[in-house]
């Protein structure tokens, strides 16, 4: 199958960068979306020019490294996948497929298609963890967790940190992303106690990091590889308003464990 | 880090944005039904504008009050909206939007575009610039003639179109931010997930189609002076 490729090449994080058009003809309909790339990547490099730089690791959607917006859409055209899920069958001879990278202000680019997505860590180190005391494991069924809980916490969890939430939004917004690690975490007894902070701080290193405000759009769930619905946002600001009633009522650390916001 | 700080979030804004951009839904509302009265005639139109001038404090008190919610929503809103421009310098070569809606992508434009509106809709029909004369004149029992204001104006083919641009500019805003204003306040269901969605939408076409109805019903001469 004969495709034209426009990639995004850019020498590194101060070059203008452009799109670069590509003819290739060797392309199986069963070759995964990276493989092609690869592909092109072999004869450039035979050619002696510079390989496009994109980023992969697991290539069966778990890691949430591979980061193409492909035609317009972050992941691709499939739903509910990963990038590197998708396979060429979905193209057809003769397509114009354009790959850029993930674009926002939070997400510089490193080189090509690679961006830097620490502020995602970031956020993570702001209050998407728990604080417990290291030792013995717990034991089993001591600390008993309602299976829509425990359900409701899942789903959350399944957040692989992809970033296709932000790339897929038009203000580049991460809500989606800490709405998922706010929910899966305030959702369970161990991340209780910390839940108030929790929200506040996050909030706070979002819009430090420069991503966007949520703009009630749902771009990011229908690009999610892992469908993260957006009524976790909805639980996340019930968790800020929450919060904030929590802080303005207490000067202590706020929290004891309740029933969860559902 | 200093707690006072810890709620200065675009959510927090986000937030003062839905709760007024609600109140002002609420008015919208309120007022169309009000307008509405055009259709008991003369007497009943004018007779609630007499009654809302009968009461100053209460009538200064509401303008004021909307005008704080106005003022607050807009300078919240048009912050955060640049504040969302400035969170990708670089636009995508190409871009495919999957759920997006037109409404919810041009929030900042048709708020922009309202606020000409309703600064050019009071300067019309409350303060009367532009017709003195008609402002003025004085129904039979001595009240303020907005009746026969009402339909001078849309006997003018001029108006009309100003205005149907305005209700179309305000029904796009509404259709996403009464749905929207739901999620950012946290309220959600997953029962009722589509009656939230769909709440947005059907505000908008109650304000829409009940304005509209007047417009067209002097227009066409179905209310008479
Ligand atoms: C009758 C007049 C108006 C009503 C009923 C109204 C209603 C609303 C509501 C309920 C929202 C919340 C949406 C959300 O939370 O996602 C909203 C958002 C917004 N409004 Fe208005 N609005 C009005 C006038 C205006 C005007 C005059 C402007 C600006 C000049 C404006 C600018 C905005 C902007 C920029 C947003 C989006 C904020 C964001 O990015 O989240 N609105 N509006
Ligand atoms: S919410 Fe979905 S799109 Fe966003 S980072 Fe997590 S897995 Fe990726
Ligand atoms: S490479 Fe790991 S998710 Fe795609």
């Amino acid at each position: 199958m004969k495709l034209t490729l426009k990639i995004w090449r850019q020498q590194g994080p101060h070059d203008n960068g452009r799109l670069v058009s590509y003819e290739t003809d060797e392309v199986s309909p069963d070759m995964s979306f990276l493989e092609m790339l690869d592909g092109v990547n072999q004869r450039l490099i035979l050619k002696g020019e510079e390989p496009v730089a994109f980023e992969h690791d697991c290539r069966e959607g778990i890691c949430g490294s591979c980061s193409l917006v492909i035609n317009g859409v972050p992941h691709g055209p499939e739903r509910g996948m990963a990038a590197c899920q998708l396979y060429m069958r979905r193209f057809s001879a003769g397509d114009v497929i354009t790959i850029e990278p993930w674009r926002a202000r939070a997400f510089p680019i490193i080189k090509d298609l690679v961006v830097d997505r620490s502020a995602l860590d970031r956020l993570m180190q702001a209050g998407g963890y728990i604080s417990i005391n290291t030792g013995g494991a717990v034991d089993g069924n001591v600390l008993l967790i309602g299976k829509e809980q425990a359900e409701t916490a899942m789903d959350a969890a399944s957040c692989i940190g992809c970033g296709a939430c932000v790339a897929a939004c038009k203000n580049a917004s991460a809500t989606l992303f800490v709405a998922a690690k706010v929910s899966h975490l305030g959702t369970l007894p161990q991340g209780k106690p910390e839940r108030a902070r929790r929200v506040a701080a996050m909030m706070e290193a979002m819009d430090r990091e420069g991503f966007g405000a949520c703009g009630n759009q749902y771009e990011c769930e229908a690009v999610c590889p892992k469908r993260i619905s957006t009524r976790f946002i909805a639980m996340l600001n019930r968790e800020y308003l929450r919060a904030g009633f929590v802080a303005s009522g207490s000067p202590a650390e706020p929290d004891s464990s309740q029933a969860g916001p559902d | 880090m200093r707690r006072s700080n810890q709620f200065q979030t675009s959510l927090s804004s986000k937030v003062a944005v839905a709760l007024s951009g609600l109140g002002l839904a609420g008015f919208v509302s309120f007022h169309m039904l009000g307008n509405l009265q055009v259709f008991e005639g003369p007497a009943a139109l004018n007779g609630y504008a007499a009654f809302l001038r009968e009461m100053p404090i209460v009538l200064w008190s509401a303008r004021l009050g909307l005008l704080t919610v106005a003022v607050a929503h807009i300078a919240l809103g048009i912050r955060l909206a640049l504040q969302n421009r400035r969170a990708r310098p670089v636009a995508y070569a190409v871009r495919e939007y999957r759920v997006a809606s037109m409404a919810s992508r041009t929030m900042a434009l048709t708020g922009s575009l309202l606020l000409l509106f309703i600064v050019f809709h009071i300067l019309h029909l409350t303060v009367g610039l532009g017709d003195p004369s008609v402002h003025d004149q004085l129904d039979e029992r001595g009240h303020r003639d907005v009746y026969g204001k009402v339909i001078q104006a849309f006997h003018n083919p001029f108006y009309v179109a100003l205005y149907c641009a305005g209700q179309l500019v305000l029904g796009m805003h509404l259709s996403h931010a009464v749905s929207g204003s739901l999620q950012t306040l946290g309220v959600e269901h997953a029962a009722l997930i589509r009656l939230f969605r769909a709440a947005g939408p059907a505000v908008a076409l109650f304000v829409v189609m009940g304005n509209l109805a007047i417009i067209f019903a002097v227009f066409l001469g179905l209310v008479r002076p």
